[in-house]
């Protein structure tokens, strides 16, 4: 079997979502940089959106699954509001918006 | 599936794959997340492949239109574009690395027994019926009939979210 007709099956979209998962897990814990940790975020429900839509069309024959991944987008897009006004908000306070920096609770 | 296809197919899993991996390693945060474009560009194009055209769409709009130009307005409200600030990422990559190991091997290990248990794919019939109708009308019936508490729920959701974000990026 060669590697393009291994990619372009079901187990190739499954291998797609790992690689993803796999990176998103590394940028959220590698960068120091809050919006880093996000794109990682991201890449980690683009993963699982994937794995969502092969399943349903190799395995269940059934709309299900694509339905779960337009709720993951929903969801991802109401996360990364949140996310970044928050990041705002940190910056007005600290000028900066390194993780490390984010030590207090109040304010 | 016929050869051509899966040469277009495979061209866009690797953009999809390499442009991920910028968004993991690309020192520059401004860089990483043009690549993320990139990445959700070759995501709609893998759902367009499987039959997914509605999410396909929706992937371009929400997270292509949507999510990318936020991150990077964010990014350059924060920061001067080649401030040193913006490149920082830790300087020991392999604890990250060694972490994520330990996570995903036992996933990858469940996962390929349960693959194996689950026996064959779907059958000849699922398959072609499913493969490439318009999904737009199927998901429109199901979002109002059996998925309408999700869906009203997911509403509320999105508005809390959006009006708390405005609250809290407001201007003191």
């Amino acid at each position: 079997m060669n590697i393009i007709s291994f990619l372009t099956s079901y187990h190739g979209y499954l291998t797609i979502g790992v690689c993803l998962f796999i990176l998103g897990c590394i940028c959220m814990m590698w960068r120091k940089n809050a919006i880093g940790i996000l794109l990682g975020i991201e890449l980690i429900l683009n993963a699982a959106g994937i794995n969502f839509v092969a399943f349903s069309r190799f395995r269940t024959g059934a709309i299900d699954g694509q339905l779960a991944t337009l709720f993951v987008i929903i969801i991802a897009a109401a996360e990364a509001a949140v996310a970044l006004a928050i990041i705002l908000r940190f910056y007005r306070l600290k000028e900066t918006i390194d993780s490390d920096q984010a030590n207090l609770m109040r304010n | 599936m016929s050869s051509g296809s899966q040469a277009i197919l495979f061209a866009f899993q690797l953009m999809t794959l390499m442009s991920a991996v910028l968004v993991a390693f690309h020192p520059n945060i401004l860089y990483a997340s043009v690549a993320l474009l990139f990445t959700f560009l070759g995501v709609a194009c893998m759902f367009i492949f499987i039959g997914a055209d509605f999410l396909a769409g929706a992937q371009v709009i929400v997270y292509v239109g949507g999510i990318t130009i936020l991150i990077l307005f964010a990014i350059m409200l924060t920061q001067w574009m080649y401030k040193a600030t913006l490149r920082d990422v830790r300087t020991k990559i392999l604890l990250p690395v060694v972490a994520c190991g330990l996570l995903v091997t036992p996933i990858l290990l469940k996962t390929t027994r349960l693959i194996a248990d689950l026996g064959p794919l779907g059958t000849a019939e699922t398959m072609t019926a499913f493969s490439f109708s318009p999904k737009t009308q199927v998901i429109g019936q199901a979002l109002l009939t059996s998925y309408v508490l999700p869906f009203e729920a997911v509403t509320i959701l999105l508005l809390g979210a959006l009006v708390g974000a405005v609250w809290l990026a407001r201007p003191q």
